[in-house]
């Protein structure tokens, strides 16, 4: 620490921070441009100069290191004289177009020039004429309003490593724009607008939309991954129409992704349901909410009062709250008596439940979004982490950066392998090989501690397993080079502090609950806490649902019995998810509800699953109710209603105490609070119950390969997530759509000219199961023999495709490419 | 992309610096040597080869006004104007340029053997005119000396 003083208060700082920072810790304002806590100091506005006593210049607070004994004074007559001509500078050259500035009003600029008085001004000077930028989807560039403060660039390559953007040319005629011009083609994560002092970035979405003095800010959890970050949402007279993320609020600190910042709307789509709705023959009536719950409670009754409660199951939802997810498992289980309640999540996070549970001896390992920062080794497995959890991914990007080395084991060209310091492209789904790989050379070349853990249960069939996997044999398997696979051991083995990031998601099919096991093993082997696997749950309330109670228990049926075996239910009620998009299969999905006599789905908006529906159930969506997320990281979070519910929608907990209540059951809950109370309980004993130390044992897991290629289905298929959407929920919106409106084909160039496909070539991508029609996205980004989709879109049908069994390495699918004529 | 010599070169640059971004001006440098001018291919080769964004690599080289941003001739003489050279007849020498060479001041000669760059001091006031024809200097220039010059330069 080092004693300074800033305009006479006496201040004890960190020595080595720079004043601008000192005086930001103890509240004193310096007035800033090109200044923001994320970036390297730029010193390119002067804005923020100051005076330290005995310096003949003034200093730019932002890059001058405060210093033992420093007197500054932040605020003098020079120091304001010198800033009003800063601004006199910048005012001759930027266009006096506020009245049409969606900035206008909380536009830093115009901000200073009303604190420092217009100036007078001396010069006069052409201004520019850039034209604004407004071809692509979410972003208009101003360049006319460009102070050339560069933060926008330099959020966007250092922060974001995206590098989308650059400030092109020198001087008056510089813009702002992706290198060459062409339209702006990147993460769309919106954080240069935010980081843009003036009104040269702006949200087309928002743009026109509102004065900011007439929006009325609320903060809100975002509703899509699990990394659970805080929207400041921008509201006039009822209506959301912006999101931004604000410094200082929340996990995320300012920082928000696409889908946070863009995607909201979705609560605005026009297939939202507004009542209840009754099938009469093969149509939908609207009916009252009496009708409705009568109509569901008399024959969920019937049902069970003939074939038992067993007949009769639910699937919860990673997008509702906590409390209704609760309600949910107490309607099942207390109120009906049946244990079958389950969720999409056992395709994703279940997986790795379990992997925590059988290696670890723990029933929950909530993610550290900041466990990233420090280490010196970061092995990211077959995932894109900056897409699953674009702000977790940040901080892996941010690691990298402050000197961590970054392993990835990916299929495909991603944003984190072009960051990493290795990327060992291994075949899709054989990540399971490359682990066994790992530790068979980290085994033989005794780079663990063995006394340590070869009394570890588990240890000698571990043993017996990889001594198989040598480095020439997982060469075979993952199609890398023996070398690679030792060095990548020898690496990961020989750092001090490593960690292991790998989520599993709903979606993808290339790689399964064993390749977790299998990072677990690796770990338990180095002698690694469970902190050091961080699997981070999917989805806004991945963690949350799954806590409330939504898991099969009590000898309850799975998904898998439920959906894929008809026969096994009579009824289902399924709350706020769309098994024929998110879950394999599909087809075998709709057969199961086909067969069902009783069919309840209760969502936002019409879903493909509620076609087949019996009653169709409208739920408020997130913003028009309260209640609670908790993100991957175990945080319990409030959310809050912050516009008006849709059309007669409730929400889901209250429309499920109101049809026990038809039932005659009483499920409690008189209020919010009740239920809210009833279900913390619930998690709070649960919690409880897993405490206890980690008891580690190995599960040695042998790599099996997946639906090989054969001669007619030649190419593998990978389901996979991308950035703008998460779920389908964000396929219905507006914004999002502009970016990516349906599902595409990724296929590599050489295997495009060997079909003759082009981009926006429309292919039929037939599998053993189904086919379905796409438009190619001609890459080099897949390798050649691998075609990638997202699942993500109800109307891509991919789902069709895809199966699943009891392979625990991946459920990677075979399929045939034609070009449609 | 690069040819594998013009690779390697660049990964020499590269192992000098911790961050590869220092390598950006020299890798320009090549790139501007191998493709005559900077153009996009240029630009994009270099992003590439330094794993770069583009935004940066173009960013960067549009800075910098000593790069050729245009197409340029084969060869490309640099003369001085500046008043020591201008006082010796350095603007007689740009009409002999152009008149014997067809390359007129700051453009380039229709065959594409030439471009003409008129400088600013060059630092060679003592023994002006002087120019210089791609890195190679000359001083004390007459027509006659520049012709027997760019003899070496076809
Ligand atoms: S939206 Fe994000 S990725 Fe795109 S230019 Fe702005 S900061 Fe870069
Ligand atoms: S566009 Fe905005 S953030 Fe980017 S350089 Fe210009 S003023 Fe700064
Ligand atoms: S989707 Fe995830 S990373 Fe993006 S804003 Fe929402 S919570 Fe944050
Ligand atoms: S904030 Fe210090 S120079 Fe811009
Ligand atoms: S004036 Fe020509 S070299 Fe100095």
């Amino acid at each position: 620490m080092i004693e300074i003083t800033i305009d006479d208060r006496k201040l004890s700082v960190e020595k080595g921070i720079t004043i601008l920072e000192a005086a930001r810790r103890n509240g004193i304002k310096i007035p800033n441009l090109c200044f923001d806590k994320r970036l390297r100091p730029y010193g390119g506005c002067r804005m923020c100069v100051v005076e330290i006593e005995g310096g003949r210049k003034l200093a730019s607070a932002c890059g001058h290191p405060a210093r033992e004994g420093m007197v500054i004074k932040t605020n003098s007559p020079r120091v304001r004289r010198v800033r009003q001509s800063v601004l006199e500078f910048l005012l001759v050259h930027h266009p006096l177009d506020c009245p049409e500035c969606d900035k206008a009003g909380e536009c830093a600029l115009q901000d200073l020039v009303f604190e420092y008085g217009v100036p007078e001004t001396r010069f006069t000077g052409e201004r520019k004429h850039a034209q604004p930028d407004v071809r692509g989807p979410l972003i208009e560039l101003i360049s006319n309003r460009c102070i050339l403060c560069a933060k926008c660039v330099r959020i966007c390559s250092q922060y974001q490593g995206r590098g989308a953007l650059g400030l092109i040319g020198r001087g008056f005629p510089t813009v702002v724009q992706p290198a060459f011009g062409e339209v702006l083609e990147c993460d769309y994560c919106g954080q240069c607008i935010d980081i843009c002092p003036t009104g040269a970035l702006i949200s087309k979405p928002y743009k026109y939309k509102a004065r900011p003095w007439f929006l009325e800010e609320k903060e809100n959890i975002c509703s899509f991954c699990g990394v659970g970050c805080t929207l400041t949402l921008g509201i006039r007279e009822g209506r959301i129409l912006r999101s931004k993320g604000r410094e200082g609020a929340g996990i995320n600190d300012g920082n928000l992704c696409g889908r946070g910042r863009f995607g909201f709307d979705y609560i605005y789509s026009e297939n939202r349901l507004r009542t209840p709705l009754i099938k009469e023959g093969d149509e939908f009536r609207d009916a009252s909410w009496e009708e409705a719950l009568t109509y569901v409670a008399r024959s969920l009754s019937s049902i069970r009062d003939a074939h038992g409660p067993n007949s009769i199951g639910a699937i919860g939802s990673p997008r509702c709250t906590v409390e209704d997810n609760y309600m949910l498992a107490k309607f099942m289980r207390a109120g009906l008596g049946s244990g079958n309640i389950a969720s999409s999540e056992a395709f994703g996070y279940a997986g790795a439940l379990r992997a925590f549970s059988l290696s670890f001896g723990i029933g929950s390992n909530p993610a550290d979004l900041a466990s990233p920062l420090g280490r010196d080794v970061i092995l990211v497995l077959e995932s894109d982490p900056t897409i699953t959890h674009p702000v977790f991914g940040l901080n892996i990007l941010r690691a990298k950066r402050e000197g961590s080395r970054l392993l990835v084991a990916d299929y495909r060209e991603t944003k984190l392998t072009r960051h990493s310091n290795t990327w060992l492209q291994l075949r899709p789904g054989t990540l399971v090989a490359l682990l066994n790989g790992m530790m068979n050379v980290i085994m033989d070349r005794g780079l663990f501690d063995r006394d340590r853990v070869s009394g570890i249960r588990g240890f000698s069939s571990l043993e017996a397993v990889v001594k198989e996997y040598t480095p020439a044999m997982v060469s075979e398997i993952t199609g890398l080079t023996g070398e690679a696979v030792t060095d990548a051991a020898v690496t990961f083995a020989n750092a001090p502090r490593r960690l292991v990031i790998m989520p599993l998601a709903v979606s993808e099919n290339n790689k399964g609950p064993g390749s977790a096991l299998a990072a677990a093993n690796l770990l338990i082997l180095l002698g690694e806490e469970p902190s050091s696997l961080q699997v981070p749950a999917e989805y806004c309330n991945t963690y949350g649902m799954l806590e409330a109670g939504i898991m099969p228990r009590g000898g309850g049926m799975d998904v898998f019995d439920m959906l894929y075996k008809p026969g096994h239910l009579r009824a289902l009620y399924i709350m706020g998810e769309d098994p024929l998009v998110s879950m394999p299969d599909s087809r075998k999905i709709k057969n199961t509800l086909r067969s069902l006599d009783f069919l309840v789905v209760q969502d936002i908006v019409m879903t493909e699953a509620a076609e087949l529906a019996n009653v169709v159930l409208p739920a408020s969506s997130w913003g028009e109710k309260e209640g609670h997320f908790i993100n991957a990281g175990g945080l319990r979070q409030r959310i809050r209603k912050v516009v008006e519910a849709t059309g007669k929608s409730q929400p889901d907990w209250q429309i499920l105490r109101n049809l026990g209540l038809a039932m005659g059951i009483n499920l409690g809950a008189k209020s919010f609070q009740d239920i809210t109370k009833e279900a913390d309980d619930f998690i709070a004993g649960g919690r409880r119950e897993a405490e206890g130390a980690p008891r580690p044992a190995f599960h040695p897991v042998a790599y099996e390969p997946e639906e090989p290629c054969d001669s007619e289905f030649t190419y593998t298929l990978v389901t996979r997530d991308v950035l703008q959407h998460s779920g389908n929920m964000s396929t219905r919106s507006e914004a999002l759509k502009l970016v990516q409106a349906e599902a595409f084909l990724e296929i590599n160039e050489k295997d495009a000219e060997r079909h003759a496909i082009s981009d926006e070539s429309h292919i039929k991508i037939t599998s053993r199961r189904g086919a379905v029609y796409l438009r190619a996205k001609v890459t080099d980004a897949v390798p050649e023999g691998v075609v990638s989709t997202p699942v993500h879109f109800p109307s891509g049908g991919i789902n069709e495709l895809t199966h699943f069994s009891g392979n625990t390495c991946s459920r990677l699918d075979a399929v045939k490419i034609e070009r449609v004529k | 992309m690069f040819n594998d010599t013009v690779l390697k070169e660049i990964e020499g640059i590269k192992a000098k610096y911790p961050d590869r971004r220092s390598a950006l001006l020299p890798s320009l440098y090549i790139a501007q040597r191998e493709f005559g001018w900077l153009s996009r291919e240029a630009m994009t080769c270099v992003a590439r080869s330094l794993n770069l964004p583009e935004a940066v690599v173009r960013g960067t080289a549009s800075f910098y006004s000593m790069y050729k941003h245009k197409p340029a001739g084969r060869h490309v003489i640099q003369l001085c104007t500046n008043i020591s050279c201008m006082i010796l007849g350095a603007g007689k020498l740009v009409d002999f340029l152009e008149t014997r060479y067809g390359v007129p001041a700051n453009g380039t000669s229709g065959d594409g053997r030439f471009s003409l760059v008129i400088m600013e001091c060059i630092g060679a006031c003592g023994t002006a005119p002087a120019m210089l024809v791609n890195t190679d200097f000359y001083d004390n220039l007459s027509e006659k000396r520049i012709e027997e010059i760019l003899e070496n330069y076809k």
